[in-house]
């Protein structure tokens, strides 16, 4: 029964994948509970800063008494809680202020455009999850153990809720249909294959023919893309030249793979691996255009083993 | 070098790396400085930047491996995605739509169980004011001791009396206001709400409870011929506070029955569809419990006079009764 449920847990599309009205899929990876718990408690602290300046200005200006403190200690805390909540959701489009430092923000569960109704609604259920219950627990004694044990047990309860589902939501993000994700960053890094291909003078160019293409796929050449990167990105000057062993051994691997027969100087290294970087993404994306998809280098015996009937 | 000797795929991106940079460009304004305070040109390209980039990167994902090309552009077009399907509704505008349309109709929507909601209540009072005129020590056991203050079978009539007329509660004004509004009956709202997803029971249970030592109270008075004089000091909140205290039983048996019999739906969704009601329904309860803590914050220590007790209580009650049941009609 449990290897049942986790075959049909891996059947479901993973939680990252986001639909906008667009129809293209977009990859926002769920944000996890630690991450969000640090942004909580960094509200929760704002709040409560402001909170406390308030009530030290009321006891100053002799509006409350000592004895009602507490009560109206939570009464202003929840006084500010609730709009800063969901106004500064509102205005930084579903993020509050410990989210803009995570990094985080919530999102329209179904891909669609996120509304007001829905902001509202997830942070008043905040309210009702966890900040009611925890202020009664805290204003109750030992009086009344059946509602101290039933605040105590409900709190726990709200908070157990998003470790049982995969998109880490609340019981108000589930009524608000939102989720929460980590914000992407975008940056462009220079295209390898715009630079490379300049023959240096005196020099001979590396050639490649087209057998010896066919032996890697698309997850070789992403790997040869971040090792190119990296070197690129090191200054070290053994490392430029191409001279470090890690170079030399993968040029020598592909070499014996591809049955390049021409020996490669050390200086060439890094030149043939461009060069071959591109020959290689050259031959893989025209045979992806003609519906050739090769994922890695099984891509031959994967195709012989188990022909797909779902998926041609 | 022009780009004749470039692969295809680093021709597509050529072609297109300015219209992405602009587009970029536009999201980190729109995220530092928000939509509203960008210029007309700005957000029309935005858009239309936008959904070229939809179409550059589903393309990308066809032709081209390069994996930081789709990374960006992946990266870029969710934080353009964000931008243009951010929130455009205004605050007030919810507010007044909850005020005007939403919170009424969900009202209406959901009448049978806000009646189930009084009937427990209701049935409670019955119960606990008939079993106290059987056994007086009945009180002991459905009264909270901490609600009671002192008043019970043993207490004397004027002890009573002067309770219900008297200032001693030695906080006043904000102070009073706050303790109020964390008192007894609050707790009890929430609670009735939040168990009725547990299958109805304990929702129910607890109303019936609270109706329960509500009538044995009430009995308490009538018992020592102070029927009137309580009515006054109960209904100048207590009409208001009771009825949220069913109101949030109601939502909470809306939540339990949607978990119990869920029909057609998934129990997940069919507890998503009765939320949208049930919760209004709380919000409708919170707010009377904050203007029940007013009440009795403030009216009830100034009014003396039983008259006027009943006139502000139940006139509260007259206008609350008004909005849900005329407010946001559609006009056939």
């Amino acid at each position: 029964m449990l290897r049942r449920w986790k075959e049909r847990r891996r059947a479901l599309p993973s939680p990252n994948i986001l639909m906008p009205p667009e129809g293209v899929a977009l990859t926002l990876p769920v944000a996890g509970l630690g991450v969000r718990f640090t942004a909580q408690i960094t509200d929760i602290v704002i709040t409560t800063i402001a909170a406390v300046c308030l009530l030290i200005l009321l006891l100053v200006l002799d509006i409350s008494d000592p004895q009602t403190m507490f009560a109206v200690g939570a009464l202003l805390f929840f006084l500010i809680r609730v709009p800063y909540y969901i106004c500064a959701e509102l205005a930084w489009n579903g993020q509050t202020l410990g989210k803009r430092l995570m990094k985080i923000k919530v999102v329209s569960h179904d891909g669609g455009p996120l509304t007001a109704h829905a902001l509202v609604l997830r942070n008043l259920m905040k309210e009702a999850e966890i900040f009611l219950p925890a202020t009664l627990l805290l204003t109750l004694d030992a009086a009344t153990p059946l509602e101290s044990v039933a605040a105590l047990a409900w709190v726990s309860i709200a908070l157990c809720v998003p470790l049982f589902n995969r998109h880490r939501r609340r019981l108000g993000d589930m009524m608000a249909g939102t989720h929460v994700i980590h914000l992407p960053v975008p940056v462009l890094l220079k295209d390898l294959a715009s630079d490379a291909p300049l023959p240096a003078a005196g020099r001979k160019k590396f050639v490649f023919l087209a057998h010896q293409l066919d032996h890697y796929g698309a997850f070789e050449l992403q790997t040869l893309e971040t090792l190119l990167r990296n070197q690129s990105a090191r200054p070290a000057s053994g490392a430029a030249d191409g001279k470090s062993a890690t170079v030399a051994v993968i040029v020598e691997k592909i070499r014996r793979k591809i049955g390049y027969a021409d020996p490669v100087p050390p200086q060439d290294r890094l030149r043939f691996l461009n060069a071959f970087y591109n020959a290689q993404r050259q031959h893989l994306e025209q045979r992806q255009l003609f519906g050739d998809r090769r994922e890695n280098k099984h891509y031959a015996q994967d195709k012989e083993e188990s022909p797909d009937p779902a998926d041609p | 070098m022009n780009g004749d000797d470039l692969i295809r795929s680093a021709r597509f991106r050529k072609e297109r790396e300015a219209d992405w940079r602009r587009l970029e460009h536009l999201v980190t304004a729109a995220e530092t400085r928000g939509l509203q305070h960008m210029t007309f040109a700005e957000t029309r390209d935005l858009a239309s930047l936008y959904r070229q980039a939809t179409t550059s990167l589903a393309i990308a994902r066809e032709i081209s491996l390069d994996k930081a090309l789709l990374g960006y552009l992946e990266a870029l077009t969710a934080r353009a995605y964000l931008c243009v399907y951010a929130p455009q509704q205004r605050l007030g505008g919810v507010i007044a739509r909850f005020f005007t349309r939403s919170a009424p109709q969900a009202m209406r929507r959901s009448w049978l169980y806000i009646l189930l909601g009084f009937l427990c209540m209701g049935l409670g009072a019955l119960a606990g004011y008939l079993l106290y005129f059987e056994n007086n020590d009945w009180f002991y056991v459905f009264m909270p001791s901490e609600m009671a203050g002192g008043r019970g079978p043993d207490a004397t009539t004027d002890s009573l009396r002067s309770i219900l007329y008297g200032h001693e509660t030695g906080t006043s004004g904000l102070g009073a206001f706050a303790t109020f509004l964390f008192s007894h009956n609050t707790r009890i709202a929430i609670f009735v709400f939040g168990l009725g997803v547990f299958a109805c029971a304990p929702a129910a249970l607890l109303t019936f409870y609270n109706g329960l030592s509500l009538g044995a109270f009430v009995a308490l008075h009538v018992d020592r011929g102070l029927g009137p004089d309580l009515a006054g000091w109960l209904s100048v909140h207590g009409v208001t506070e009771l009825s949220a205290i069913c109101i949030a039983c109601g939502g909470g048996l809306q939540l339990g029955t949607a978990l119990l019999f869920p029909g057609n739906r998934t129990r997940a969704d069919a507890l998503r569809y009765a939320g949208r009601d049930a919760v209004k329904l709380a919000l409708v309860a919170a707010l009377m419990l904050l203007v029940a803590a007013i009440l009795e914050g403030f009216p009830r220590q100034l009014v003396e006079e039983t008259d006027a007790r009943l006139a502000i209580g139940w006139g509260i009650g007259v206008l609350w009764l008004l909005w849900f049941v005329l407010a946001g009609r559609e006009r056939s």
